[in-house]
């Protein structure tokens, strides 16, 4: 098990976020026990599907066997197969590889669109960074709601 | 009088029916027919009465206008008013207002490459407050206004626009057109660092815009930047890079997430660099105008790009100001019959702003072949 520390400020931007700590934990131990996650400098980003909801965790990781949380985010729109891959980013996996700046299938109330994403074309894997989640694809997924009513 | 006094209120049964239209495309939820945009700016003006030069010069009444004729033929349940030179008076240029065209530049500010380095890019508030130094034509206030303008009067037409619009041709309007191009060639690091300015200074004006909105819709395109002008490989440096640029940088300041790519010109090969150089959000449109010296195919977009975006397919301009409404109606079938089935979507469209004296014949022929070729369930 991890240590995992999410400092006040971060526990109140969470719950503003309709984000729960236990969601944020279980991310964090899921990301360590399957080594599916990615890194830049000391940040850690990983994610889980929780009950609909695609919640992102990033972590600071310098620490030995800890993991400061830095932030949280989430959205509900469920990410498909890979579109296309295009530049390298600074982002990597836990053992070195290369995540790229890419897109990918996104679906929401039955819809498939294409969204931007990090994507690892070796695992089909792919992570939506904070501004895309809670600014772009927030706004997108009120409008499919809208125009799907 | 205020201009919302001198139209009609909207009727709310057509403006429901083509709200429901115009989501078709991009929910997968089909209604009615394939929709037009044939994107009206002072045509719609002209066809009110008014000259090309009210249009631009009074954009409240220019935007009203263009909600009012939409319902004469059919088309969009939005509004929207542009011309093509935002943001370029904050960075010093100085537009007057012509009979008829759009507002144009008295001439370039610099000429020499160094001088690029003495482009101020404006912040945020910069542009937000410009309009003290620069007049009724500072961008930010100018949208602001007309966005208030349409929320008070035009409510269920408002979508708030952020334009990059011509991201090389509006920069290159800053040291010539012909300086610009000759730049591409013998002082590329200027040419490069010039359109990142301008971009810079769009990307800017995008985040005043959504904060103010809470989001705004991108258009930005590709014009200047065309096979008639450059090769496939001066249109991704100067062009597909920085739209990329752009979007990505809107994004991070909380516009979008709807995304309007508009290439115009001649896009003969470079259209294919477009597929994996641009950001693609779930809510793009892809429009392309000329292929060579005829509309781009309608079979072509979308065999190269369904799987990204909503396609928009083009009748040539000219046509809409030829006195024959089967050019456009014919032309119009072929590219419904070659367009109509795209994967995410499709919107007939003209290869870019239908001419401010558009044919009201030609008008109907191309919202009658979207009928009879864009019907949903009868294909």
């Amino acid at each position: 098990m991890v240590k995992i520390t999410i400092p006040a400020e971060v526990k109140e931007l969470i719950a503003k976020r309709g984000i729960k700590e236990s969601d944020v934990n279980d991310v964090i131990n899921t990301a360590a026990a399957t080594k599916r996650y990615i890194k830049k400098g000391n940040d850690g980003l990983a994610k889980k599907v929780i009950g609909g909801l695609t919640v992102y965790v990033v972590s600071d990781l310098s620490g030995k066997g800890t993991a400061v949380v830095k932030t949280a985010y989430a959205h509900k729109m469920s990410l498909g197969k890979i579109v296309n891959v295009m530049s390298e980013t600074d982002w990597k996996t836990p053992d070195g590889r290369p995540i790229a700046q890419g897109h990918v299938e996104m679906e929401y109330m039955t819809v498939k669109r294409n969204g931007p994403a990090l994507v690892d074309p070796a695992t089909g894997d792919s992570w939506v960074e904070e501004y895309l989640a809670t600014k772009t694809l927030a706004v997108a997924e009120g409008l499919f709601e809208k125009k799907r009513a | 009088m205020g201009y919302e006094e001198m139209f009609p209120a909207m009727d709310k049964r057509w403006h429901d029916n083509a709200t429901k239209r115009f989501a078709s495309p991009f929910v997968d939820n089909p209604h009615d027919r394939i929709d037009v945009d044939p994107i009206i700016l002072s045509a719609a003006a002209v066809a009110c009465g008014y000259t090309i030069r009210d249009f631009y010069e009074k954009p409240e009444l220019g935007i009203h206008c263009v909600g009012y004729i939409s319902h004469l033929y059919d088309l969009l349940p939005v509004t929207h008013w542009f011309f093509s030179l935002p943001w370029v008076t904050e960075l010093g240029l100085k537009l007057v207002y012509k009979e008829t065209l759009p507002p144009i530049s008295t001439g370039p500010i610099y000429s020499a490459p160094e001088d690029v380095d003495k482009m101020h890019v404006p912040s945020k508030e910069e542009l937000v407050n410009a309009q003290a130094k620069y007049g009724q034509l500072a961008t930010v206030p100018m949208f602001y206004r007309i966005y208030d303008y349409v929320a008070k009067n035009l409510p269920m037409t408002l979508v708030p626009i952020s334009y990059g619009f011509d991201l090389v041709g509006a920069a290159a309007e800053m040291v010539g057109v012909e300086n610009f191009i000759m730049w591409t060639f013998t002082e590329p690091e200027a040419a490069d660092k010039l359109v990142d300015k301008y971009t810079q200074t769009s990307i800017n004006g995008a985040e005043a815009l959504a904060d103010k909105y809470g989001s705004a819709m991108l258009i930005v395109g590709s014009v200047l930047a065309n096979n008639d002008i450059f090769n496939d490989e001066g249109v991704e440096r100067y062009s597909v890079k920085n739209m990329y640029k752009y979007v990505d940088g809107c994004f991070k300041r909380g516009a979008g997430p709807q995304v309007f790519y508009h290439l115009c010109g001649n896009h003969e090969t470079d259209y294919k660099l477009f597929r994996d150089g641009l950001m693609w959000s779930p809510f793009t449109v892809f429009h392309v105008g000329y292929k060579g010296r005829n509309p781009f195919p309608s079979s072509l977009l979308k065999q190269n790009f369904q799987d990204r975006a909503t396609c928009m397919g083009s009748v040539d301009t000219k046509l809409m100001i030829d006195p024959n409404p089967n050019k456009v109606y014919n032309q119009a079938k072929e590219q419904l019959l070659g367009g109509r089935d795209s994967k995410k979507g499709y919107i007939l469209g003209t290869s870019c702003e239908t001419p401010p004296y558009t044919i009201p014949g030609q008008m109907l022929a191309l919202v009658k072949a979207a009928r009879d070729f864009g019907t949903y369930g009868t294909w």
